[in-house]
């Protein structure tokens, strides 16, 4: 058996499952994505996915040395961490930015606190909040074309949905990652790959990325549009940004979001809608991190009041009342 | 339209907390137990709403016509602090269950400096009584989602390995820059319906 | 055994740092620290007040009675902020913009009740006056440092009138440090980086 990792209210079942397992489904179902963005962005995303993953691994393993803990790089948490930091980052961003979001992910998202279990919010998404707060210019605008690898100042269709501009890249385009973006926005037929290998190996919970794409999908085809209802695009709302990422790989993080299946259902609604105030009427194009990152807040006090009085409580509560139903 | 935008601001998008530095001493002091966050909260949002009712009908009936503006900071603490202490005396007279439920929270919050800061703002900004005591509303409000948050947070705490000297206020310093950093996503909403 | 006066005036500078030990007087510790010289002339009010506040409390403490010392103490306190604030409108009014509400905020600081209840309202005057004037010190010293700190990455510089430091720029300034995110953290790390330290001595003095 791997590490401990409280996953669900007891009961608990045993499984053969280990936290370097369920770490190694995750990094396994990122790699699709990680090509497809090497592909699309060249040398720029293969050095920030590096740099990324590397400044994550030692930090954290600096980090355990320092307070004489035993060094756990190897449950592949922290590349996890990396990985995650560097796809929601733009193709053309300086190498000191994964570097210094890396670091301060893992060193004050996660390890002060107790290391792996115990943060409380996203270490890959606080990380990226705060690298865009620290540098705006840099995070929220280097951004490349895809294949040609040269700048590019014209905005992402994220921006220009936010203008009330239309202008935006085909189905076909936005699928497969020919338009610009961050390096985990683009191939979104490579994420949606990963994020069905997660669902199939029962590594994540449907409930958080349908409610939370679903969300999203309903509230921009319903306010999407200013000035009208029931116009807006939906489906581009969930193919652009870091929709898809957000809601199979992040907001599916087992220590930051609720424990019962009802709980992750309102979580990923909840980031939905977060998301959707931000990107329709906020100052970000992008809301999927904060959406996230606000749920994560929460997930406490859901947690609260959604846990279940006892193992069972539910199923006797309905067998009561359809043996009254029967009398 | 403005009562949406006040209330807006001071919990989401100009949070008391994470964005205005008031009241500080007591969230970092208070947020270790839910039911100290809630039942704190509660005093503060019945004080503050009506305190700074009375600190805005202070200013706009005696201070402005007898030009004592500069005497603002010495009229505002005595206003409040006298406000606080009617409260208490009325509160244990007529309800004193719920007089002991709060027990020290009502006359802590005199030092709590939102409720100044938030008297003082609303005079800054020329509110009068009516968006002066929706304004404490929102800051309150937004105060106590703020430790509301992090009470949750910080209970979860007693299961988790930290390190001792880390303990108590360093931590909860990185946590709320944390909380703070979630909620700049809120930064300029509605901005261009709002103004 | 009394302490020499001395140390009365020295202790606000380690054992009894207002900030890091004992943690009180957050808000302005965190709102106004944005750059070295506003810490400084936050700090500079903050002594004004104090020492002002102490002196007259001590002065008075036989005649407070005992019920009533606190809304007294506000008072006292209320006078020296109001003069402070005045005299920062007349001869400073660009920094009295910036420090904003949390120059009439000293009213509530922690630190100035502190001191007053658990010291002025019980020792000399001369006492109250360098207790006040110590822990003001060190208060200032506090925000100048986490000022600096902010200031540096914040800015890439510390401006201090003319004088500029460093002249180039060594990196890209982290805009958030100027803001309450960075403003939390720093603090935050500050506190742990010292407790660390103070420990770590403790542990080498019991061997």
């Amino acid at each position: 058996m791997g590490e401990k990792l409280i996953v669900t209210p007891s009961p608990h079942i045993k499984s053969p499952r280990t936290v370097k397992g369920v770490m190694l489904g995750v990094v396994i179902s990122l790699l699709p994505a990680c090509v497809g963005a090497v592909v699309l962005f060249g040398m720029n995303a293969l050095l920030i996915l590096i740099t990324s993953v590397v400044s994550a691994v030692v930090a954290e393993a600096l980090w355990q040395r320092a307070t004489k803990q035993e060094i756990t790089v190897g449950d592949f948490s922290a590349v996890i961490t990396g990985l995650l930091l560097a796809m929601t980052l733009p193709p053309g961003v300086p190498l000191y930015v994964p570097a210094v979001g890396s670091v301060f992910a893992i060193v004050i998202a996660k390890q002060i606190f107790g290391g792996l279990g115990s943060n409380f919010v996203n270490p890959a998404l606080a990380g990226r909040a705060f690298v865009l707060a620290a540098w705006p210019m840099s995070v929220a605008g280097a951004w490349l074309n895809p294949l040609t690898h040269d700048a590019v100042s014209s905005p992402t269709p994220l921006a220009v949905l936010k203008g009330g501009g239309t202008n935006i890249p085909g189905l076909w385009d936005l699928l497969i990652g020919n338009r610009t973006g961050s390096l985990g926005e683009t191939s979104i037929i490579l994420l949606l790959l990963g994020g069905l290998f997660l669902l199939v190996t029962k590594i994540i919970d449907w409930r958080t990325p349908v409610g939370f794409l679903g969300t999203l999908f309903v509230g921009t085809w319903v306010f999407g549009k200013p000035g009208a209802l029931f116009q807006g695009d939906g489906l581009s709302a969930i193919l652009l940004g870091g929709a898809v990422l957000g809601a199979f790989f992040m907001a599916t993080d087992y220590v930051t979001s609720p424990v019962t299946p009802k709980g992750r259902l309102i979580f990923g609604i909840g980031a939905g809608l977060v998301t959707l105030l931000i990107r329709l009427w906020g100052g970000y194009p992008e809301g999927v991190t904060y959406g996230i990152l606000f749920m994560n807040l929460m997930t406490p006090i859901i947690d609260r009041f959604v846990v279940p009085k006892y193992y069972g409580y539910e199923h006797d509560a309905r067998a009561r009342k359809s043996a009254e139903g029967k009398r | 339209m403005k009562f949406i935008s006040i209330m807006l601001g001071g919990i989401l998008i100009q949070n008391f907390v994470f964005m205005q530095y008031l009241g500080l001493c007591p969230f970092l002091g208070l947020s270790e137990q839910m039911d100290t966050a809630l039942g704190m909260s509660g005093a503060v949002i019945f004080v503050m709403t009506f305190a700074s009712t009375v600190a805005a009908a202070f200013e706009q009936f005696i201070l402005v016509p007898l030009h004592l503006e500069y005497m603002r900071t010495i009229a505002y603490i005595l206003v409040i602090a006298g406000f606080v202490q009617l409260v208490e005396i009325f509160l244990k007279k007529t309800v004193p269950s719920l007089y002991k439920a709060l027990g020290i929270y009502l006359p802590l919050i005199t030092t709590n400096c939102a409720v100044l800061g938030v008297a003082l703002l609303n005079a800054r900004q020329s509110y009068g009584v009516l968006w002066g005591t929706v304004n404490g509303l929102a800051g309150a409000l937004g105060w106590s989602v703020a430790i509301i948050i992090f009470a949750g947070i910080r209970e979860r705490w007693k299961f988790m390995n930290i390190p001792g000297t880390l303990k108590g206020f360093p931590l909860a310093l990185v946590a709320t820059s944390l909380m703070a950093l979630s909620f700049q996503g809120f930064s300029r909403l509605f901005a261009s319906v709002l103004k | 055994m009394k302490r020499s006066l001395l140390h009365e005036f020295t202790k606000g500078f380690i054992e009894e740092n207002a900030t890091f030990r004992m943690v009180i007087g957050m808000c302005p510790t965190l709102a106004v620290t944005t750059s070295v010289k506003n810490g400084f002339w936050m700090g500079v009010a903050v002594i004004f007040v104090l020492t002002f506040s102490n002196v007259f409390v001590s002065l008075l403490r036989k005649m407070i009675p005992d019920q009533i010392r606190i809304p007294i103490f506000v008072i006292l306190i209320a006078t020296p902020v109001v003069i402070v604030e005045l005299l920062m409108r007349a001869y400073l009014p660009a920094m009295y913009e910036i420090l904003g509400v949390f120059v009439p905020l000293i009213v509530v600081n922690c630190i100035i009740i502190a001191r007053a209840e658990a010291f002025a309202y019980k020792e000399s005057v001369l006492r109250s006056f360098l207790d006040g004037l110590g822990i003001g010190a060190g208060f200032t010293c506090n925000l100048m440092i986490i000022g600096g700190i902010r200031e540096f990455l914040g800015t890439g510089q510390i401006a201090l009138g003319s004088f500029v430091f460093p002249s180039v720029k060594l990196f890209e300034p982290l805009v958030v440090m100027l803001t309450p995110p960075g403003g939390f953290m720093t603090l935050g790390l500050l506190m742990a980086i010292l407790n660390i330290a103070v420990a770590r001595s403790a542990q080498k003095k019991a061997h």
